[in-house]
Order: structure tokens, then sequence, then C-alpha cells
């Protein structure tokens, strides 16, 4: 038997080349400390997976139509409690993953990891984190209850807001001048596939270079850390085993061009990832079964009790709707995209070889400002919804 | 290759020529009616329609109050959607305010207490003419276009001035 | 310790529901108010500086222990032992407030809070004691425990959150003065209107205060410095006071605009007194006089990079130019008269050149807002240009200029704090309670809060 199944491996192999496939995908060195922060990575993979097959199997219930959308949701909640699960998961492994991904970009930024030769890894990730937001933001338009209704006026009468091209933008998202069937359809077009189908072939690209550079880690893993240390003037000496590949990543500086331990990713790395990965999703879980999504009431356009409240991670945005004055409404388009292009600028900003975040304040000050500034924002918002 | 008329296309740059021109035709053939369809919407004429908001005869002068009117949802369906309106009469002089927000478009409500029409969302604040007093509205909360038969109130789907 | 009272504490709540109706009253009602009005300032003034050591004292440890800086280390030490000498002190004032003025003065008012307040009061009392033990321990246990920093940065972790908490605490009861919830829900009270705001208006403002507090302090010994070590520390420790004091502040205007729009929606009357009735002009001397608090850091920046020739120094120059430029329109009054409730009174809220007494480019909106928005982004400007000249920086180099700058700056934060105890606890009146009780009477008065007006 176990002769038999070699035997069909070498056929396929033959065919396929999958044995070097999978010695390449699986035996790479990765930097050894500091391991557990780039779990961050992988676990933000597999909540995108997570997201994807939940995603797939609410499409064979759910009906994107003013008049079913909320039905066919409610019809879920009553009717179907596993149903109620996959849709459960679906919500709160988006939820974890917009955090996750925000730990990702921080850890990110804050080890310097975007630096030659690894600039695009960094500019594909900021796609990556734009388009997750883009899906967060679609996805909640989607049940057509209170809630998504009024998530989807607000969140599309921003583009309004737009000099000159404003209102067409507005237009062109709605289908009319106001929320109707035409945005419901629209939307769900461009959260199930619009999207999806520029979000994996990016998570391919980010995953290829990913793998062309080499994890980068953290600057303890390499001989430039000398400089944290009081009264060590010179770099310690080049390590004398064999570099592996993919490193020394090339073309970068030599002090922080090779890690000083590697170890092989399979199964080191893959078992922290695993670990984190698991208690992720069973964290996700747990809130699935014991939260759920939850429904409101089916949307309805004439209330004047119902009290819009935005998404969490709506909040720094929706806080800024409120501070912001009326002559100065285009700034809170201004600031979002402004702090994009700003993210996508980073590595040819910041284009020194120094990793040592101590080392490089004139990038981490102004980056942990506008942190600062998102935390402080989602705090007086939350505060100002709690006292409505 | 060097000896060839540098004017005469080669085959080389007639392959490259070829393969160009074939993706920009299937690029056009396939945009055209794409964009088309995305921004035909926008060029669509809403259907203006009248409907019946009810008898004011007993609308206090001075407090708005709130009335719904069902107007058609204007696109495939035949299901018709609530809209609030606020009818504030003073003196002999009707106004019909629509409860969106010219802000984000939020549901306005009249608060008594405070006298004033309040926008939940970013606390946007007008007063009884429906002026933008406080908070971030940047115009005049909408007015329906509307006519009054005896006491009973008709209004249009459609607000005096763009919002 | 705190969970397990807090389980008991109840028993002890049940016995306070029943109020005297009128405790008896002080005599000297203006006397008793200027008393308190200086007592508070001073409890402010040191208060602030205690619990903002005591928040970024463990922070600058643990910097100087990630980076194996001995700087950091013998800074953070300083702090602990400030506050060993101050805690002292700043109590002694906190209680001398309650049981000579508030519960002499004005009891009916501290029966009547400590009724609505009891949890955060009975937290707030133990946040002293954890305090005072932790930091005692803190400080004492420094150079024992240096081969164990583990443990001792984390004493200094839960000294920093237990001094977080004593603001927070007391914050509640401040915040619900202003903005009262309904007082029953112990939720609400918590998280009243304007608690989030107040809470991280003080907290980084205290965290802002300390750093601006020792830079001065350290510009004095630089002064009187003999050995080129302590010049080179004292020179560094202020360039990072004054560093870490601006990167607070810059905070503080969307924090304090945010708080003064959580006013206007939760308590009309303060709000209407704070923009246009009679604390406006103190209200225009505060935005002022951050203006110039950023204009003197700015000129700090430049001075200490153009010592060492370092570079940066010509573009933190015309920084300065803009923050100049920035507070002079900061400064514009809107009112040409003590303030727009009095020009309104007579008639002449018209624009100046209608005959009125109206400078529109005084306005809040929009122009104060976007001179707060220009001193943020020009604050933020400044301190990465400063950051980014660093490394050209000699220590221990600095001139006496720059010294004196660092002293002008402890004295601007001062009169700031003061300033801002002033405007918050003058925003309420005539009330002690916003809208409940008043400061003559002391009775519970039926909620009258004033009508909210169209704005200008």
């Amino acid at each position: 038997m176990r002769r038999r199944l070699s035997a069909a491996y070498e056929w396929f192999d033959e065919r396929t080349a999958i044995r070097s496939l999978l010695r390449k995908g699986l035996y790479e060195a990765v930097p050894v400390r500091g391991a557990w922060f780039y779990t961050l990575g992988s676990a933000t993979l597999v909540l995108i997976i997570l997201q994807l097959v939940t995603g797939i199997f609410l499409t064979l219930l759910f009906v994107p139509s003013v008049t079913e959308a909320w039905q066919s949701l409610n019809y879920l909640k009553e009717h179907d409690a596993f149903g109620s699960i996959v849709r459960g998961i679906h919500l709160w492994s988006a939820y974890i993953l917009l955090f996750v991904i925000g730990l990702h970009m921080v850890r990110t930024f804050f080890s310097g990891s975007y630096k030659r030769p690894r600039e695009l890894n960094w500019v594909t990730g900021v796609g990556l984190f734009v388009l997750v937001l883009g899906m967060a933001i679609t996805g909640a338009f989607l049940p057509w209850d209170q809630a998504a209704y009024w998530t989807a006026v607000v969140v599309t009468n921003i583009p309004a807001y737009t000099p000159f091209i404003g209102s067409f933008i507005r237009a062109l998202w709605r289908g009319a001048d106001t929320v109707g069937p035409i945005t419901l359809s629209r939307t769900f077009g461009i959260h199930v596939w619009l999207l999806p189908a520029i979000l994996f072939p990016l998570i391919g690209a980010h995953l290829a270079l990913l793998r062309k550079h080499g994890e980068f880690g953290s600057y303890i893993n390499y001989r430039g850390a000398y400089k944290s240390r009081e009264g060590v003037d010179v770099p310690p000496a080049p390590a004398q085993r064999p570099i592996e590949p993919p490193y020394p990543a090339a073309p970068s500086e030599e002090l922080w061009a090779a890690p000083l331990q590697t170890e092989d990713f399979y199964p080191h790395q893959t078992f922290k990832d695993g670990i984190v990965s698991a208690a992720l999703v069973i964290v996700v879980f747990i809130l699935a079964v014991a939260i759920g999504a939850p429904l409101e009431a089916i949307a309805d356009p004439a209330t004047t009790s119902y009290t819009p409240v935005p998404e969490w991670f709506f909040l720094p945005l929706d806080e800024l709707l409120v501070l912001v004055p009326q002559q100065l409404i285009p700034l809170v388009l201004v600031l979002p995209t402004g702090g994009v292009l700003l993210l996508l600028a980073l590595p040819f900003i910041d284009r020194g070889p120094e990793r040592n975040p101590f080392e490089r304040p004139a990038v981490m000050v102004p980056g942990a400002f506008a942190v600062l500034f998102v935390v402080i924002l989602t705090l007086l918002g939350s505060g100002r919804l709690f006292n409505l | 290759m060097g000896h060839r008329d540098p004017r005469r296309l080669s085959r080389r740059q007639f392959g490259v020529l070829g393969t160009q021109v074939s993706g920009a035709v299937i690029a056009v053939l396939l945009g055209i009616p794409i964009v088309g369809f995305l921004i035909s919407p926008l060029f669509r004429q809403q259907q203006a329609v009248w409907r019946k908001v009810g008898d004011i005869a007993g609308v206090p002068d001075g407090e708005p109050t709130k009335f719904e009117v069902a107007f058609p949802q204007d696109v495939w369906t035949t299901a018709e959607e609530n809209l609030a309106v606020y009818v504030v009469k003073t003196g002999d002089n009707t106004k019909v305010f629509s409860n969106v927000c010219t802000h984000m478009q939020c549901p306005v409500r009249w608060e008594t207490a405070l006298h004033q029409f309040l926008c939940p969302c970013h606390g946007g604040l007008y007063d009884i003419n429906g002026a933008n007093v406080g908070g971030p509205p940047p115009k005049p909360l909408p007015q329906y276009v509307h006519r009054t038969d005896g006491t009973t109130l008709f209004v249009q789907n459609r607000f005096t001035e763009e919002i | 310790m705190i969970a397990l009272l807090a389980l008991i504490a109840p028993a002890f709540h049940g016995l306070q529901t029943q109020l005297p109706a009128q405790a008896p009253q002080g005599n000297n009602i203006v006397g008793a108010q200027i008393a308190i009005g200086s007592l508070f300032s001073l409890h402010i003034l040191i208060a602030g500086l205690v619990s903002g050591a005591a928040e970024l004292g463990p922070a600058i440890e643990f910097l100087g222990y990630v980076r194996q800086r001995r700087n950091y280390d013998r800074l953070a030490h300083g702090l602990g032992r400030f506050i060993t000498y101050y805690f002292s002190v700043s109590s002694t004032i906190a209680i001398l407030l309650i049981t000579v003025l508030l519960v002499g003065f004005w009891g009916h008012f501290w029966t009547t809070i400590v009724t609505i307040g009891w949890w955060p009061l009975f937290i707030e009392a133990w946040t002293f004691v954890l305090q005072v033990s932790l930091a005692y321990l803190w400080y004492y246990t420094w150079e024992p425990m240096r081969a164990f920093k583990g443990v001792h940065m984390a004493i200094g972790g839960l000294l920093a959150v237990a001094s977080f908490l004593q603001v927070y605490m007391i914050d509640v009861i401040a915040s619900y003065m202003l903005t009262p919830t309904n007082p029953q829900n112990p939720v609400r009270l918590a998280l009243n209107p304007t608690s989030y705001p107040l809470t991280v208006h003080r907290t980084v403002g205290n965290l802002a205060y300390i750093g601006f507090a020792f830079g001065g302090f350290c510009a004095i010994r630089y002064l009187r410095a003999k050995t080129a070590e302590n010049k080179r520390f004292y020179d560094w420790a202020g360039s990072f006071g004054l560093l870490w004091g601006v990167s607070m502040t810059l905070l503080q205007p969307v924090v304090g605009y945010s708080y003064a729009k959580e006013i206007q929606l939760h308590s009309y009357g303060s709000w209407y007194k704070m923009m246009f009735g009679s604390l406006s002009p103190v209200f225009l001397w505060q935005i002022t006089l951050l203006g110039i608090m950023f204009l003197t850091a700015t000129l700090y920046f430049a001075r200490r990079l153009r010592t060492d020739e370092a570079r940066g120094s010509g573009i933190l120059k015309l920084l300065a130019v803009g923050m100049v430029l920035t507070t002079l329109l900061a400064a514009q009054p809107y009112a040409l008269g003590f303030s727009y409730e009095t020009v309104a009174a007579a008639g002449l809220n018209r624009p100046f050149w209608d005959g009125g007494l109206i400078n529109p480019l005084g306005s809040m909106i929009p122009w104060k807002v976007l001179a707060l928005m220009f001193y943020t982004l020009i604050a933020i400007a400044a301190v990465v240009w400063y950051l980014r000249g660093l490394p050209g920086v000699v220590w221990g180099s600095a001139r006496r200029g720059e010294q004196r700058i660092l002293m002008l700056m402890t004295i601007l934060t001062m009169l700031m704090m003061v300033t801002m105890g002033f405007i918050r606890e003058n925003g309420r009146g005539p009330y002690l309670i916003s809208g409940e009780m008043t400061i003559q009477g002391q009775q519970a008065v039926p909620s009258a809060q004033p009508t909210p007006q169209s704005s200008p």
C-alpha cells in the first residue's frame, strides 16, 4: 500500500514538480527572534480565507434586493441556527480581521520592514488594507436593516463633498439621487465580485514578494542592532554560518541584509502561526455562537426615532464629521485620502538604512501621532454615541 | 535587418502593432457598454408624483408635526417607501420639511425641549424655519414642493432646492 | 483588593441615602469662593504635576530599558523622587479642600455629590492609597531591584494605572457637575457626556504639563551644573521635556474642541457663557496663549539646533513665522466689546463696517477652527524637524537663551493650567451642579437650562 502511494506520488511529481514546490514553500528560512509578532500576517490571511468561505456560503441564501434582503437574513435568524453561525463567523471574523490587519501594519511600520528592497511589499499591503476596509464598509450595507440603511446613506454621501464631481460620484454609487434598489445591487456586486477580484490577486503578489525578499523580522535579528547598546561602537562580525536563501535580501545594506539566526518556516514558524490563527478562529467561533450577527428592524427612511450609529471601525471618521464645521467638510475626504497617500509614499520618504524604531524618531513620532489621533477620535466618538 | 528601409514596418514591428491594436479594440468594445451601463441611471429622469399627506387642520400653530408619505421607489420594484415630512404652520404660512439632514442625510427629528430640529448623527441643529443654526449642516433643511386643497396637503417627491 | 472592597461597599452606601435638608452654611460666601478658587488653582497646579509624573515616569523608565540608555533611567528616577516629595503636599491640599472648604462651607453640596458619586469617590480614595504605596515602592527599590528590572517596571506600570484611575474617577465627578446624567445608573454616571473628553483632555494635559515643568527645572539645574556630565544630562532632559510637552499639547486642540462640542450639546448655557458670554474673553486669551506656547517651543527648537549648527534651524524659523501668523488669527476678538452677549444686548451685533462691533474674522467657525488646525499641523512639523536635526546636537553645549525659553515655557504652562481651571470652575455658574444646584442657595432647583438660541 505504502509503495503504491509513493509510486503515485512519483507519477504526480513527474508531471507537476509538486515536490520542489512544496520544498520551496515549506523549508524556507525565517528569522528566529520575535517570531510571535510575525504571526499577524498569517492570521490576517487565515481570517481573509474565513471571510471568503463563509461569504460564498452566505450567497447561497442572501437575496440582494431592498424588499427581500432583510427578509432573507431574518429567515436565517429565525429558522436556521447553523446559517446564523455562518453569518456570525462572517461578521466577527471581519471585525477581528480589521483589528489584526491594523496590528500587522503597525508592526511592519515600527520594525521598518518596508525599507529597501521590500518597498512593494508595503505598497501591496497598503492596497490590501484599503481593500479590506472597502469590503467591510460595503458589507455593512447589505443586511438592509436600519443600521445598514443609514450606514449606506451616510457613507455614500461622504464622496458628495468632493469638489466639482461630488454629486456625480454619489449618484454613481447610489445609482440614483437617493439610496435605493440600485444602491443595494451595486454594493452587493462590489462586495462579492469587484473588490475580491482585486483583493485575491493582490494577496498573491504580497506573498510572492514576501518569499522573494524573505521575512525581514525585527532589527534585533540583525548585526545593525548594536547601535542601540550604549558603549558598543563596532558592529559584530558577520555570521560564520552560510546564509540561507532567500537571504541576503539584495540589494539591501550590508548590516540589514541577512538575519543572524534563521530557522525553517515549516514546522517552526507554522507552529506559531497555527497556534495564533487557531486561537483567533476559536474566539471568532465563540463570538459567532454566543453573540452572532445582529439584525435590527427593517430599513425605514421615515424614522424620526432611530439614531444611526456607525460601525466601530468607522468611528474616527464619524467623529471627524461631527468636529469639522460646515465650511470645511471636504476635510473629511482629504484627511483619509491624504493618510493613504502618505502610507503609500512611506517607503520612498523614509529611505535611510536604519531599522531600529528608536533610531528613526522623525518617522516614528508622526506615525505615533497618527495612531494617537485615531485612538482619541475613536474614544471621543464612542463617548458621544453613548450619551445620545 | 539593418539593410531594410527604415520607413517600412518590419515583421516584428507589425506584430507589436497588431497586438496593441487588437487589445485596444477589445478594450473599447467592452468599455463603452460597461461605462454606459454604469452611468445610465444618472440620466434617468425621476418621475414626479403627487401624494396626499393628509388633513392638516389639526396641526398646531408653531409646532412641527410629523406625517408619513409613501412614494414609489422608482426603478423595477413596485414597492413604495415611506418618507417623513414635517409640517410647520406659522399663521397662514405652511412649510413642509423633509427629515433629511443636509450634512450627511441622516434622519432629523424635532426636539421639543430644544425647540429645534436635531440631527442625531453629528449634532446638526435647525430652527423651526429650517435654517441651519448649529453643528455641521451646510444648508437649511430641505422643503418639499407642496400644495393644499382646502385643509388637505399634497406633496411632490421633489425638493424646492437640490441638496 | 479594590474589587473585594467594592463588593462590600453597597452596604455602606445604603446608610447614606437620607440627606440633611439644609447643612449649616458659611457666612462669608465671597470669601469662601476666593479661598476655594485659589486653593483649587494650587491643587490643580500641584496635583497635575504629581499625576503626570506618576504616568510619565514609568514610561520613561521603560524607554530607557528598551533603548539601554542611562539618561532615561536617571530622568525617571528623578521623577520618582519628585513624586515621593510632593505627593504629601498634593494630597494635603486635596484633603484640606474636602474637609475644610467643601464640607465646611458647602456641606449640602458635598453630601449630595457624595451620594451621587459614591462609587467614583470610593475608588478615588483607594487610588490614593495605591498611588502612595506604589510610588514609594517604585522609588525606593530603584537600585535594589536593578537586577529585576522587569518586576520594577511592572510596579511602575501599576503606579501609572493607579494615577490614571485617580484622574478618571475625579473627572467622573467633575464632568457630572457640568453635564449631569441619571445618577442612579453607575455606567451612565461614569460615561456622562463630558467624562471621556475631560479625562482625555486632562490626562494628556497633565502629561504635557510635567514635561514642560521638568524642562524648566532642568534648565535651572543646567545653568548651575558644575560637571560636564550633569551639563549633558540637564541639557538633554530639558530638551526632552519640552519636546514631550509640545507633542502632548498638540493633541489638545482636537480633544478640547470635541469637549466644547459635547458641552454645547449637553449643557448649552455653560457653552454659551464660554463662547459668547462673560467667559469669552478668557477663552480668547486661552487660545492666544496656546499659540504663544507653541511659538515659544518652536523658537527653542530653532535656537537649540542653531547653537550646534545642526540642520533644520532655518525651516523651524519659518514655522515660527507661520505660528506667529496663526496666533494673530486666533487672537482676533469676535466682539469688539467685552463679549458678544454685551454687544448683542447693545444692539451692535453687526459687522464693524456697518457700524456694529462684530469682527467676522474672529468667528469660531471657520477661522478659529482653522487656526487650531494650523496650530496642530505647524507643531507637528516643528517636532518632526527638530527630531530630524537632533543627531547633529551635542548635549551640554546649550546657551543661556535656550534655558530661559525653557523656564518661560514652564511659566506659560502654569498660566494655561490656571486659565483652564478658571474657565472650568466658572463655566457652570450660577450652578454647582449644572441645572440642579446653585452656589448661593444650594437648593436643588428644577432642571432649568437656559433655552438654546440660534448661535450667531
